[in-house]
């Protein structure tokens, strides 16, 4: 039952994650690609849950094929958060924004 | 209790991410390993689950998938703020910063179902309405006597004129401050604001000062 959860309960977090950050793009300049090939991985590992409960090995190959799509998104999606994040820093520290109290 | 949708949409983030590290790292072990010759079914190389108890999880599975799924969908979706409307003064270029939740300070309009957020010469503004973050299209215009026009925001990717859009808060002595805050021009001149090397490389190719 552990390869069930683990691949169930990853699919369910990235695919939900990914489905909201794709209805947000409404307010982003498009919809990238990559969301939409990870979101299929996401769809792919939930089956994978399911053949692991039937043939474990056959659905570990599954599984790690559709991570390997979700990490296609994920991967430069944190480093990208990673340089905002250093970005930001610097907005806030080196910056004086006017008016401010 | 009401929790933020920022909480939510962050742990989110990050139980997916380790999720599908742990998910990524299964996977191969069992994908690449070899099963040794008479090993009973074990964690990394488990055997098929018995007929009633693969029936159970998997409705069990799919109810909670369903629900999960609906339920932080439908968190998010309701707690989405109105779109708002920031008046910005013709020609401005340069940061504009608002402060939510000043007491005294008068409320935002509302008109057409939008908040409308007018920023002083400044580019300053201080409002009693609490922040309300995510959700909602906001449009951007700058206003003169003469009316008002529209600026190309983020949907217009590099000819856009809103840059680094984000909340912030501090706790000073009078208490909790929350702002939202964005910058006001081109891209170059949001990156010369952001990029001190920048800046000098970008005077040196103009040869002269940065155009504010």
């Amino acid at each position: 039952m552990f390869p069930f959860s683990l691949y169930a309960i990853a699919g369910i977090l990235t695919g939900v994650h990914l489905y909201l950050l794709l209805g947000l793009t409404a307010y982003a300049p498009a919809a990238n690609l990559l969301e939409w090939i990870a979101l299929a991985g996401s769809l792919c590992l939930l089956a994978a849950a399911g053949i692991s409960l039937f043939k474990p090995r056959a659905a570990a190959r599954v599984a790690l094929i559709a991570c390997l799509l979700i990490w296609t998104f994920y991967a430069p999606a944190t480093v990208k958060t990673l340089q905002t994040k250093v970005l930001r820093h610097r907005v806030v520290t080196e910056h004086s924004v006017p008016g401010e109290h | 209790m009401h929790v933020a949708p920022e909480t939510i949409y962050s742990v989110l983030t990050y139980l997916s991410l380790l999720f599908l590290v742990l998910a990524t790292a299964y996977a191969a072990l069992v994908s690449f390993s070899s099963r040794p010759d008479g090993e009973t079914a074990s964690w990394t190389f488990p055997g098929p689950g018995k007929g009633s108890l693969r029936k159970a999880v998997g409705v069990a599975g799919i109810a909670l998938a369903v629900g999960l799924a609906s339920w932080i969908a439908f968190a998010l979706r309701g707690s989405s703020r109105p779109a708002s409307r920031f008046l910005i003064p013709e020609g401005y270029i340069g940061w504009v910063k608002v402060e939510f939740g000043v007491s005294g300070a008068p409320p935002l309009p509302v008109e057409g179902g939008k908040c409308v957020v007018r920023f002083s010469p400044s580019g300053f503004l201080k409002t009693s309405t609490p922040e309300q973050s995510m959700g909602g299209r906001d449009s951007y215009y700058y206003y003169s006597d003469s009316g008002t026009h529209a600026l190309a925001d983020r949907t217009s990717g590099a000819a856009s004129l809103i840059w680094g859009q984000f909340h912030s808060q501090d706790f000073g002595s009078s208490g909790k401050h929350t702002y939202e805050q964005f910058f006001v021009g081109t891209e170059q001149q949001f990156k010369e604001q952001v990029n001190p090397t920048n800046q000098a490389e970008g005077n040196a190719a103009r040869g002269g000062a940065v155009n504010k």
